[in-house]
């Protein structure tokens, strides 16, 4: 009898749904999708590689181009110059458009770029399209960043001759639940599961504990405790973590972070420089966009100038005939940029604030992210936490690959056996999750800065009398009111018995587990029995849809206030 | 500080549920089973009786006098191997729920207000059935009839109804 040529693997193994993540042997790789560069490194086995394209480099612009029928992005794709990028025919910046509606303030300030973004001001995702032969072509931040995803995975594929699938990425604080579903979408398109989303200043605080471990060499869990500021600021977003690390694990105390970056101090010169720039460029003509490349280089340019000396001078053709010709300090640049660096000083603040640590406590002040360097910045951070010098031992721009890759070694349960890898994040939620209630309030369930996995329930009531039953319209933000926050889901809860406003007990429950999925879990109980009236419901949010910007205004327009739910004020002292 | 033997406190079965604290008021959505060391000694329960460990320094498994640095240690030291991202294959529905009770006891204890007022109650109930009766008959009823959740590890974006 002959061998089977194959063998079949049996059920259990190839639907694995309920199978662990762990079971997966490959170690997962770790991927930095910039605002304007992107990077993947993996663990080698013995330390972090980063991987390089074709043409030698560990950072590739994030950018993806339609010039015929065949997108090409930035991993292999080769620039006659860097005017091409800024024809119309590429799209990038795709971090700062994903998973947002048309009437974000982000999306908005877009509408500069060379692409076409087109938003109706209506709460849908916003017409995005780019040029090809003519024709603006329309396409989605998604699909761009599949393509992107595509050509990575590629090149890892190749040099570390092996199939990829699972992939840690790196992800802005300020992220929305709902844009995480979008990046783990454009990941599926490219084929890659998505093992871990982690906040971009949680990653470099796993590579700085590895680096502490490696350093002190201390036994497990004694040595004392460092407390260290991570400060990362990108073309795209600013993010602060504060971290406190002993013997490899990472504890997460606070997260703050902000769509601010790089690309908001560009385009607030670029108006300096050019100040009917927006009526200039409405229309998105052939020479407006030509003249706005020519632009975007020659500011991009002074702004590299200005970190090395205080001033700089501009001069160049528009291309229709006008030029500008000036020069610029650095006075000039700061205070063109006040407001950006005010927010940065927030966003210290704050996180200081919320991980509850004096700034004397702070052992080390870790400055990642390109515009690190900006002196403004630095003096700013290195200001504000009363001190002279940074954290030297790590690339900034490398960081936070380096600390998801390492990430995905742990998380594919590798272990090193020189302990290099006996390492843990306790992460914690970036933003504040809860529901609607006491009219257009915002009632924060799980607060931010929880430590995940997390779990917390809070108690409501109805709000009129024989009320049957109640919409729990799930939110998550900071704001007070709920249209200030993202929309993640709702649904209804049925089968409330007929009693006066205020008796029966909505119990909602929130859970992360430790992969970040987030569970609502909501139902009626009688006071005093504690047993549930009608089945408990169990939602995995979130769950609405592109159009999210209208859910909110069609639950009102519906239901107005009828099935509206109220806090209740539980008596603890018993 | 109140420095007592810890045996008296197995003598409650009850874990305190009307701190003002928030922190430990996700009990009532669960039974817990309680991490590593309390495994061997599996003790029956009855869905109506919580099996937790009877005060926080026992989730921690340090002394009531235990300075904030040796909390610190111990709760790094339990992380390590209760934490899900690192727990046993087998082991990580449980090990969430070990992690937040393990959590929850952290952040009351490193907290010095928090941790002299749990002091305070803990004192409070080892003379039996002063004040805590109706406590435990809150918390017993309220922690078995409501569903568990299922837990699902892992997220599938092919059923991820967002799209």
């Amino acid at each position: 009898m002959a061998e089977p040529a194959y063998t079949v693997v049996s059920d259990s193994e190839t639907t694995g749904e309920d199978k662990p993540l762990s079971a997966f042997p490959e170690i997962a790789i770790g991927i930095d999708i910039g605002t304007s560069q992107c990077s993947v490194a993996v663990w080698n086995g013995s330390q972090v590689e980063l991987l390089k394209n074709t043409r030698n480099q560990k950072r590739m612009r994030s950018y993806v181009t339609f010039k015929d029928e065949i997108p090409s992005g930035g991993v292999t794709d080769r620039l006659a110059n860097e005017q091409e990028i800024f024809s119309g025919s590429a799209i990038f910046n795709m971090k700062r458009l994903i998973g947002r509606v048309d009437t974000d303030p982000v999306v908005h300030a877009c509408k500069t770029l060379p692409f076409l973004v087109q938003p109706l001001d209506i709460g849908v995702r916003p017409l995005i399209a780019s040029l090809v032969n003519n024709v603006w072509r329309a396409t989605t931040p998604e699909e761009v960043l599949a393509v992107f995803l595509v050509e990575l995975r590629a090149m890892a594929e190749i040099q570390l001759k092996r199939t990829i699938r699972n992939v840690v990425l790196t992800v802005p604080v300020s992220f929305s639940r709902f844009q995480l579903t979008r990046i783990e979408r454009a990941c599926a398109m490219a084929g890659l599961h998505v093992l871990r989303l982690m906040p971009e200043p949680t990653a470099v605080a796993l590579l700085y504990a590895q680096q502490q471990q490696q350093t002190v060499h201390e036994n497990m869990g004694s040595g004392s405790e460092k407390i260290a500021l991570i400060f990362n600021m990108g073309a795209g977003y600013c993010d602060v973590a504060i971290t406190a690390t002993a013997g490899g694990v990472s504890q997460i105390k606070a997260l703050s972070g902000s769509a601010i970056g790089g690309e908001d101090i560009l385009q607030n010169l670029m108006h300096h420089l050019l100040p009917n720039l927006d009526s200039l460029f409405s229309n998105h003509g052939m020479n407006e966009i030509k003249s706005m490349g020519l632009l975007r280089i020659a500011t991009q340019d002074a702004i590299h100038k200005l970190s090395a000396q205080t001033s700089v001078s501009i001069d160049f053709d528009l291309g229709n005939g006008s030029k500008i010709c000036r020069t610029l300090d650095r006075t000039e640049f700061e205070e063109l940029n006040r407001k950006v660096f005010e927010k940065c000083e927030g966003l210290i603040l704050q996180c200081l604030h919320d991980a509850k640590v004096d700034v004397e406590d702070v052992n080390d002040v870790v400055l990642v992210g390109g515009c690190s360097n900006i002196p403004k910045v630095r003096n700013l951070v290195m200001g504000m936490c009363k001190r002279e010098d940074s954290y030297l031992e790590m690339n900034p721009l490398e960081a936070a690959v380096c600390g998801a890759a390492l990430e995905g070694a742990v998380a594919s349960g590798i272990s090193d056996p020189l302990g290099s890898l006996d390492l843990l994040t306790i992460q914690a939620t970036p933003l504040s999750l809860g529901i609607r209630a006491d009219g257009n309030s915002f009632v924060p369930i799980i607060p931010r800065n929880a430590t995940m996995p997390a779990r917390k329930d809070l108690c409501f009531t109805t709000a009129h009398d024989n009320q049957r039953e109640a919409l729990i319209v799930v939110y998550e933000g900071e704001g007070k009111k709920v249209e200030e926050n993202h929309l993640l889901g709702y649904f209804k809860i049925t089968g409330i018995p007929p009693a006066l406003k205020g008796t029966p007990e909505i119990s909602v429950c929130m859970d992360i587990d430790a992969s970040n999925v987030l569970r609502v879990l909501a139902g009626v109980t009688f006071p005093g029995t504690q047993h549930p009236v009608t089945p408990f419901m169990e939602v995995r949010m979130p769950t609405v849809d592109d159009g999210h910007g209208w859910c909110a205004e069609a639950l009102l327009k519906m239901y107005g206030s009828i099935l509206d739910i109220s806090t209740l004020q539980k008596k603890l002292q018993l | 500080m109140v420095a007592a033997s810890s045996p008296r406190f197995l003598v409650p079965k009850i874990a305190v549920v009307n701190t003002p604290s928030p922190a430990p008021a996700f009990l009532r959505f669960r039974k817990f089973r309680f991490a590593a060391a309390y495994t061997s000694t599996e003790r029956p329960r009855s869905p109506y009786v919580l099996s937790a460990p009877a005060s926080l320094y026992e989730v921690l498994e340090i002394p009531m006098g235990a300075t904030c640095h040796e909390i610190k240690i111990a709760y790094r030291r339990l992380a390590r191997v209760c934490h899900p991202d690192v727990a046993a294959i087998d082991r990580k529905e449980k090990s969430a729920d070990e992690f937040m009770t393990i959590h929850a006891a952290y952040s009351t204890l490193s907290d010095p207000e928090k941790r002299a007022d749990y002091d305070r109650k803990l004192f409070r109930r080892q003379r039996p059935f002063s004040s805590s009766s109706a406590t435990s008959a809150y918390t017993t009823a309220a922690s078995s009839p409501i569903p568990r959740f299922s837990g699902h590890t892992r997220r599938n974006w092919e059923t991820d109804q967002c799209w």
